[in-house]
């Protein structure tokens, strides 16, 4: 199968610090990551995880700072808990956990985020498409849209 | 140095360390390891046939890591004497440089190290400075990040007979760089490194880019500074001419060096102070301008010779102004860095007058020291009596006193620094310090409070920081109360705790018990046993009951003067909040409790006649007094 | 000389607030600005060496109207990164609480509870990283007298924490998306990605 993977990115609005990053992330995604700024990672509902699995997301990416680095003095942390529990959750229905990464990224890192996409659009790539649990997305396929 | 080494009146003593120094002024012997070189320095002719010879390469510690050296090298091509040398931790027992050698037989593995005792008059210490290690400043990524580099490896890769030969080249990928940030105060001015300012860097990253520039003009150069300081002759002119010459200054101290990991291009973030802006720019290196610091072995050296150090881990001066390349021991003298950052004037001024001070010794049959010394009397010494003490000598910051169970104690003279702080921990008051004597020191507090005692307050200062601040203050005319009474003494050390039990058995009304800051302490440790004694000397107030406040610890420096009078004032407004028929009804409370504590205090030669001759001056003077 | 300086003046004020105390050992050397992610990110007039400068020279009307008194998330980044050791966010937050209590209110959005499915469960009083919400007894439209959740304005530093962590989706940052409609933007791009593949 050589269908380019559908790739939802949750970006935290902070964490990454060149300017230059950010600006490539914001204009120049491939078409094929659909990106969610948010204010921390800690703002990520695990239901918008779920939604992205129900609509057919082959993986999905959430980069976030290191854990001492969070804008939001505990944000981060918080996150790490309940999404990392929430993949486990995932995974355990059927998507595999290797479908969901986290960068954590530190202030110095620069061109990373651009890296590990292509890192993970390849890997994904040799997993084929996430199909199993599109449920939504054949739902509004076939008719009214969610 | 090869000048040196050719005067016939010098001897210079290469890789050899100090083990130990004994002795005093004029008359010191010290102990030297003289390192084997596995060389002999009478047959090595420095063809160099080992070296090319040698299969082991390591890194070149003259040469910062940047080029390998064999395991037989002389450390650098101007090495004094040029004898060659072998590593034996690099080593591999090939014997090949062995061959190499041949006929001459100079290279010889069964030597071992030599310690030689040696007479020496005086000692000059000229151990220098060490550079701070940016490793641990993460955010600018030395060690990680190729490109960025310390001001000693810029300094080798732009020498001619540095390992590129004077090729300027990045290290990640051998091109010639020509963005080149430097950053100054790496590791200096920081309170998480060093908090002083290192006194040269700012020239230094001046002289580095202009010869950068010499040699580049294509290169465009930016030093990022916080203050440029240009305090001596011609060094603002030298600013200038930078200026001219297209360096760009950029005010704001960076806060990070980010990398691109593909290219090892780095970028700088930084705020341009005057433009109130964030700016991130491209460099192709980065220099980092490491902070001068105290050399790794500053606080052995310090122990073996016995000298004090500085917040901050240099050698303390005997005095920052008037004797700066004296140490607080005769007979040793300091020069260059190893007292403090200096640049290379101010350390060769420094030499010379080191020189020429220690010349006076060389030249001179007798030595003047301090009259102050601390004498023991053996008939009163409990040592001698059999008992098993040593309290004084464990409290001589010098080591000057002989102890020996079952005889008096004996203090070398020449040794003491007059300190007092035998005096002040001696239990039997068997030790006393000359012109400071228990006699002399209690006939003042009763002179002083012989007039309404609970009035006043007595400080007890110390000669070298609070003595000097009370004097500022007055000098600098900060008012404080005239209920004050001062005592000087050499050191806080000094205030034994009879003293002060006898002032209040007097009817002091408050005692301030003042010496230096810990660290600045003249005497290296006599503040610390002053301040252990006064922390002592607070709880047995506080369980006699004593109001707080009418025993005060401080620590003042000669230049808080207004501190002094602060705390003087402070003083009287704790004294003035105690009603008057209160405190008085506490001072005869506490009067059989101090009496208590001074019954030896009567016994100590001298003291009985002082108190005499004392009583009956302040009763003629106060008689006088009221008579007129 | 008797050392004496107006307590009222600005710096002195920041000074005597936990946090504000080495104030006046900045040396202006500018890490903090180029340190802080708010500056390079979000506003570009965001300076915290300037909001110190302010405080120092006494000039309240400018501190409190400084857009960095209210952005301020206190990530501490510049705290870490500070050559004098200055607690560059706990003088921000000095200025800030003299700036609230002088009347003054943050221009930027904060979070907000709905009172009328607010259930009290406190999961957002607990994940708040600022001690900005409490469990308070207050009257409500229809509900009556009943513990409710709310914010604190000037703590509130719109991270969003809350939002995530509710189960009953009563609070929310005022201007921000709601959740059904990024899900919805979400699913609609998923769909056009499909059928364009």
């Amino acid at each position: 199968m050589s269908e380019t993977p559908k790739l939802v990115l949750f970006q935290c609005q902070w964490c990454l610090f060149s300017p230059a990053d950010q600006e490539w992330v914001d204009s120049q995604l491939p078409a094929n990551i659909h990106l969610i700024k948010v204010p921390c990672t800690g703002r990520i509902n695990p239901l918008y995880l779920l939604n992205a699995v129900q609509g057919g997301a082959d993986g999905i990416m959430i980069s976030g700072c290191l854990p001492e680095q969070c804008h939001f003095k505990t944000g981060n942390i918080g996150a790490r808990r309940q999404l990392e529990e929430f993949s486990d959750y995932l995974s355990h229905i059927g998507y595999e956990k290797e479908r969901i990464r986290f960068l954590w990224l530190d202030l110095q890192d620069r061109g990373i985020i651009q890296k590990e996409l292509a890192a993970f659009e390849a890997q994904l790539e040799a997993f084929g498409p996430a199909h199993n649990l599109a449920t939504r997305a054949v739902e509004s396929a076939g008719g009214a849209n969610a | 140095m090869v000048d040196a080494a050719r005067q016939p009146l010098i001897e210079v003593k290469t890789f050899t360390e100090v083990e130990k120094v004994e002795g005093y002024v004029g008359n010191f012997v010290v102990t030297l390891r003289e390192k084997s070189k596995y060389v002999r320095a009478d047959r090595c002719n420095g063809c160099g046939a080992c070296t090319k010879a040698c299969p082991v390469e390591v890194p070149n510690d003259f040469e910062l890591g940047l080029a390998p050296r064999k395991a037989a090298y002389i450390p650098m091509s101007q090495a004094v004497p040029l004898i060659y040398n072998i590593d034996m931790d690099a080593c591999i027992h090939c014997y090949k440089c062995v061959e190499a050698c041949g006929a001459l037989e100079a290279i010889d593995f069964s030597m071992e190290d030599k310690l030689v005792e040696q007479e020496i008059g005086a000692i000059v210490v000229a151990t220098g400075f060490s550079h701070f290690d940016p490793t641990p400043m993460t955010e600018y990524g030395y060690g990680r990040f190729p490109n960025v580099i310390t001001a000693m490896e810029m300094e080798r890769l732009n020498n001619s007979a540095g390992p590129t030969h004077g090729a300027l080249i990045r290290p990640s990928d051998g091109k010639s760089p020509k963005h080149i940030a430097i950053i100054n105060c790496v590791g200096s001015r920081d309170k998480r490194y060093n908090t002083s300012c290192s006194n040269f860097c700012c020239m230094y990253a001046i002289k580095n880019a202009l010869l950068l520039k010499q040699m580049h003009p294509d290169a465009e150069l930016s030093i990022y500074y916080i203050d440029i300081r240009t305090p001596s002759k011609g060094y603002e002119e030298f600013y200038d001419r930078a200026r001219e010459s297209g360096i760009r200054f950029i005010q704001g101290r960076p806060s990070e060096i980010t990398e691109d990991p593909d290219t090892h291009q780095l970028f700088i973030a930084s705020e341009d102070i005057t433009l109130g802006k964030v700016i991130e720019r491209e460099y192709d290196m980065v220099m980092l301008n490491q902070a001068a610091i105290p050399q790794p072995d500053q606080n052995h050296m310090s122990s073996v010779l016995n000298v004090a150090q500085s917040p901050g881990g240099w050698f303390m001066e005997y005095h920052p102004k008037l004797r700066p390349m004296d140490s607080p021991t005769d007979g040793i003298f300091f020069a260059g860095a190893c007292q403090g950052p200096k640049d290379i004037p101010a350390s060769v001024a420094q030499g010379s007058a080191a020189a020429s001070r220690a010349s006076r010794i060389l030249h001179s049959d007798s030595w003047q020291i301090e009259p102050t010394v601390a004498v023991v009397w053996p008939d009163r010494c409990v040592s001698a009596k059999g008992q098993a003490c040593g309290i004084c000598a464990r409290a001589c910051p010098y080591g000057a006193i002989d102890y020996t169970k079952g005889l008096a104690a004996e203090v070398i003279t020449a040794k003491c620094h007059g300190c007092g702080a035998c005096v002040g921990e001696c239990p039997h008051d068997s030790i006393t310090q000359l012109h400071y004597t228990d006699a002399q020191v209690l006939a003042q507090i009763r002179t002083l409070l012989a007039i309404e005692p609970e009035k006043k307050i007595l400080a007890f200062r110390c000669q070298w920081c609070s003595y000097g601040g009370a004097d500022l203050a007055g000098t600098s005319h900060f008012e404080y109360s005239a209920n004050e009474r001062g005592l000087r003494v050499m050191c806080s050390a000094r205030m034994d705790a009879d003293l002060i039990y006898e002032a209040y058995r007097l009817g002091a009304g408050a005692i301030l018990y003042s010496g230096c800051h810990p660290q600045d302490c003249h005497y290296i440790t006599g503040q610390i046993s002053g301040a252990k004694r006064a922390a002592r000397l607070e709880k047995i107030f506080e369980r006699m009951q004593m109001s707080p406040g009418r025993f005060r610890t401080e620590w003042i420096s000669a230049a808080e003067g207004d501190k002094y009078a602060r705390i003087i004032n402070e003083m009287q407004a704790t004294l003035d909040a105690i009603p008057e028929d209160v405190l008085k009804a506490e001072i005869e409370r506490l009067r059989p409790e101090m009496s208590k504590r001074l019954t030896k205090m009567g016994e100590v030669p001298g003291v009985a006649q002082a108190m005499a001759q004392v009583d009956f001056i302040v009763d003629e003077m106060i008689g006088k007094e009221k008579g007129a | 000389m008797s050392g004496f300086t107006d307590p009222n003046t600005l710096s002195e004020r920041v000074k005597a607030i936990p946090g504000g105390e080495m104030l006046m050992m900045c040396y202006s050397c500018g890490t903090c600005t180029s340190k802080c992610m708010i500056q390079t990110k979000l506003e570009g007039s965001y300076n915290p060496r300037r909001l110190i400068r302010e405080a120092v020279f006494n000039m309240d009307d400018d501190a409190f109207a400084d857009k960095t008194t209210w952005l301020c998330t206190a990530c501490d980044l510049c705290y870490t990164a500070c050559p004098q050791k200055i607690h560059i966010s706990g003088v921000i937050n000095a200025v800030k609480a003299l700036a609230v209590e002088s009347g003054k209110k943050t221009p930027y959005q904060v979070a907000k509870v709905d009172e009328s499915t607010c259930v009290a469960c406190g999961l957002c009083e607990k994940i708040c990283p600022y001690e900005a919400i409490s469990l308070v007894e207050k009257r409500v439209a229809f509900r009556g007298t009943i513990t409710v959740a709310s914010v604190d304005a000037g703590k509130c530093m719109a991270c969003g924490l809350c939002t995530a962590a509710c189960r009953s989706t009563s609070i929310r940052l005022a201007e921000d998306y709601n959740d059904a409609e990024l899900i919805d933007s979400l699913l609609s791009w998923l769909e056009t990605e499909r059928v364009s593949s």
